[in-house]
């Protein structure tokens, strides 16, 4: 009985996983991009008024190489062990920041201020 | 269920089994894994962990999976996931060694099932509080996907496993 209980348990926790995963992956992208290490902020970044440029980010472990193009951004390179920051290629949606975990570092797209101020108006 | 063995007996087959446990984790480093959301792993050699908690003492488990983790992140030179995989670990054998007290071993399954949801779940209180980022949440539901799946299959991987390695037990 205990068993049945829990076997539902496990495939709510399932469900809800999968339907939260749809939701994050359809959460819309913007423009103001948050480049953080550790907690700290390092970059604010408007991708709509970025230029084509790479440039490098010293974190506190290691390095990561930064691509912004054509209003996107990724992680080109870095000296991690994983690499699974370079291979989560550009950034596409506003849930799903990317990561480096070994260095501790996050893209992640931001409320905009400017955005917020337009719509106040 | 647990025999009475000599202590060096059973000092040697935890050793062994911490030695299948790495290998199996070394192993599975060299294959390239398609999913590049971090945390999302198989965790094979979580099938050597529900083994253990099925089979051996609380404390030896936990001895043991202090050692492969350890010693897994000394040979993949990746020092910060030793934080991240000791606290999925850590929450993952409370939760499971908990289970055992409910779960038969008929329904293993659903023990590792919980196990990697809850590894998974430690490793994401381990990244918030690295990165101080809430908008990590979002990798949560994936994450917990990820971990049924893969909880399933290691577990069925243990159920069959099981009546193979009885030999073991009866010697």
């Amino acid at each position: 009985m205990k068993i049945k209980v829990l076997i539902i348990v496990a495939a709510l926790i399932f469900v809800c996983g999968v339907a939260g995963s749809i939701w994050a992956l359809n959460a819309p992208r913007k423009n103001r991009v948050e480049i953080k290490s550790g907690g700290r902020v390092l970059y604010t970044l408007d991708l709509s008024r970025e230029g084509n440029r790479t440039f490098t980010v010293s974190a506190d472990k290691g390095v990561n190489v930064i691509e912004i193009r054509d209003g996107r951004i990724r992680v080109q390179s870095a000296d991690c062990a994983d690499q699974t920051c370079v291979r989560m290629g550009w950034l596409d949606s506003a849930a799903m920041p990317i990561v480096c975990l070994p260095h501790g570092l996050v893209i992640a797209y931001t409320d905009a201020d400017s955005e917020v101020d337009a719509l106040a108006q | 269920m647990r025999s009475k063995k000599p202590d060096a007996k059973r000092l040697a087959l935890l050793g062994i089994l911490t030695a299948v446990a790495l290998i199996i984790f070394i192993v599975e480093l060299q294959i390239p894994n398609p999913f590049p959301i971090p945390g999302v792993k198989l965790g094979l050699a979580n099938i050597v962990t529900v083994y253990a908690v099925y089979r051996y003492r609380p404390s030896e488990v936990a001895v043991m999976t202090g050692v492969r983790i350890l010693l897994g992140s000394v040979f993949s030179g990746n020092i910060m996931a030793l934080l991240y995989s000791a606290c999925g670990s850590l929450l993952c054998l409370l939760g499971m060694l908990l289970l055992r007290r409910v779960i038969d071993e008929k329904h293993l399954w659903l023990a590792s099932v919980f196990g990697a949801v809850l590894h998974n779940t430690g490793q994401m209180a381990a990244a918030l509080l690295v990165t101080q980022t809430p908008s990590l949440l979002f990798y949560y539901p994936f994450l917990l996907v990820s971990g049924c799946l893969a909880g399933l299959f290691t577990g069925l991987c243990t159920q069959l496993i099981l009546p193979r390695i009885k030999a073991i037990d009866q010697t």
